[in-house]
């Protein structure tokens, strides 16, 4: 544990030095990242001038609902998103090699090898934002509410990777995932809306099969409506079963994969 | 450029595209499916909660005709994934090629895109007539064949639109690292206020004003309205006429920069 700890800080510091020297894309990305904020803020917004709930949650509710959900997507731009770019092209190019034969789990190298030092910046700014929706918040939130909240959100991005792996793993097979990736993209749309405006069997499946609605609708719903220890079990278990699963994926494409050079 | 390396151009872009069928039909399929879902369970939820029969001018079988189609529409105005290939050609040197050839390179490139947007048309119209009926009868729309003709040329401008005012932040390749970020920031400063997102007549009073004096409803809304029946024939010639205005704009605004930007330019190799 020790050692994976201390190699995941030469990671950082490699990935701070290195996007420093990239200084107008550090800033072009901080800016990006910022006007994804705001167009979700705006929507919202703009829809609650026509409505006063929203999958029975109010304005309030809603921007810690939606900041949440940046928070989310900040941590995966920062953590996950550079290495799941490079996967495919990896497996393509036949540079897996490098990776698999190292003394240390290629999944854990691949997935976190490269932190996205200028997204950082903006996970500070999606935490903020996250903070000010709560500070505003005109009731009180229980401590214990907000524990839960902020664990979950933590494990809603880890779920949220977990996701997105189940959809790069087939390039061991397919060669080209793009297709997929797009998919998924177009599918995790799903989360960015309360888990409440969908019908009952639509959120069955949202929270079982593609299971989006655990990354942030139902974290939000804990934070609201008080810790249920039958909820916080189900998004606890179903992350768990979905990583084993996606580990065992991984190994099975590991199996099938087949250097470019040899 | 003549027609006929203009046409073969578009061809070509064509072929390269369907060589990954099973991508192309994942991609569009999951796409629909899940805009479809959320538009439905959204505006659903909306009409239900707020008690309202019209939101800002709409009935709810008129917004989700809206979003689907301009969901649909908003597939080829936005012409697939030749964003990235101008800033592409320039980082590797690729770019050198076209300078090399007898023809104009954002004439060659926007071959290219309308090229790359055809499948999604005919994808587009296959989709619409599976997805549009199913919708129901709205009070508010009034989609005939005259619209659904009249939104063709209305897409097309939309399209070089689109692909003129990309142009200039591909260009900032020349001096920038990488200019992925302004590519999707465009991306998500048109979905927002080109009406992709939400119909206009949604926002409030005051920025639905200020959004007249800019390019983006023309996008993404106006192909959309068109096709919906909600646009007469004189609003459509006077928007089509501004569409192709503002695509002159951005042309001319594009201009100076790939000048300055060419004569920085060292391709690879070279």
């Amino acid at each position: 544990m020790i050692r994976y700890l201390r190699l995941y800080l030469q990671f950082l510091k490699f990935s701070f030095s290195r996007s420093l020297e990239y200084r107008m894309d550090f800033w072009f990305r901080i800016v990006m990242d910022c006007m994804f904020y705001l167009v979700q803020l705006v929507f919202f917004t703009i829809l609650y001038q026509h409505t006063d709930l929203l999958g029975g949650w109010n304005y309030d509710q809603i921007l810690i609902f939606v900041s949440g959900f940046l928070v989310i997507d900040a941590i995966h731009m920062t953590v996950f998103s550079n290495n799941m770019w490079w996967i495919p092209i990896l497996v393509n190019k036949g540079d897996l090699d490098y990776y698999v034969v190292r003394p240390v789990s290629s999944l854990f190298f691949l997935s976190l090898r490269d932190f996205a030092a200028n997204s950082f910046l903006n996970l500070l700014i999606a935490s903020g934002i996250l903070c000010w929706s709560i500070l505003r918040y005109p009731e009180e939130l229980g401590t214990s509410n907000l524990i839960w909240f902020l664990f979950l959100l933590i494990n809603g991005a880890f779920l949220h990777y977990v996701l997105q792996m189940y959809f790069q793993i087939p390039v061991f097979w397919t060669h080209t995932n793009r297709g997929l990736i797009t998919a998924f993209f177009s599918a995790t749309k799903l989360m960015e809306r309360p888990d409440k405006i969908y019908p009952i069997w639509t959120r069955r499946i949202l929270m079982t099969v593609f299971p989006t609605l655990l990354v942030i609708a139902l974290p939000s719903r804990i934070l609201f409506e008080g810790p249920d220890p039958w909820l916080i079990f189900w998004v606890l278990g179903v992350t768990a079963c979905s990583f084993l699963g996606m580990r065992a994926f991984w190994n099975l494409g590991l199996r099938h994969y087949s250097s470019a050079s040899s | 450029m003549s027609p006929s390396l203009f046409f073969h151009l578009v061809l070509l872009e064509t072929k390269k595209l369907m060589s990954y069928r099973v991508d192309f039909w994942i991609t569009m399929l999951v796409a629909l499916v899940v805009n479809l879902v959320i538009l439905w369970a959204l505006w659903q939820a909306i009409f239900a909660e707020s008690g309202k029969e019209l939101i800002g001018g709409w009935d709810l079988n008129g917004i989700l005709a809206y979003g689907v189609m301009v969901f649909l529409t908003g597939r080829i105005v936005r012409g697939g994934d030749l964003q990235m290939t101008v800033a592409t050609d320039i980082y590797d040197g690729s770019l050198s090629r076209y300078l090399l050839y007898p023809r104009h390179y954002p004439f060659v490139k926007y071959a290219q895109q309308v090229g790359n947007i055809l499948p999604d048309l005919f994808q587009s119209l296959l989709m619409g007539l599976v997805a549009i009926p199913l919708l129901g009868i709205s009070t508010t729309t009034d989609v005939s064949p005259m619209s659904l003709l009249m939104a063709i040329p209305s897409i097309l401008v939309a399209h070089l639109l689109f692909f003129l005012m990309s142009l200039t932040p591909q260009y900032i390749a020349f001096w920038a690292d990488n200019v992925w970020s302004l590519s999707v920031m465009l991306r998500f400063v048109t979905m927002l206020l080109g009406g992709a997102m939400l119909p206009l007549t949604l926002f409030p009073e005051s920025i639905q004003d200020g959004l007249r004096w800019l390019p983006f409803s023309y996008l993404f809304e106006f192909p959309t309205l068109v096709a919906l029946g909600k646009i007469g024939f004189v609003q459509w010639y006077q928007g089509i006429c501004y569409c192709l205005l503002w695509s002159l704009l951005m042309g001319l605004l594009s201009i100076p920069v790939w000048r300055r930007g060419d004569l920085r330019y060292t391709g690879v190799g070279i």
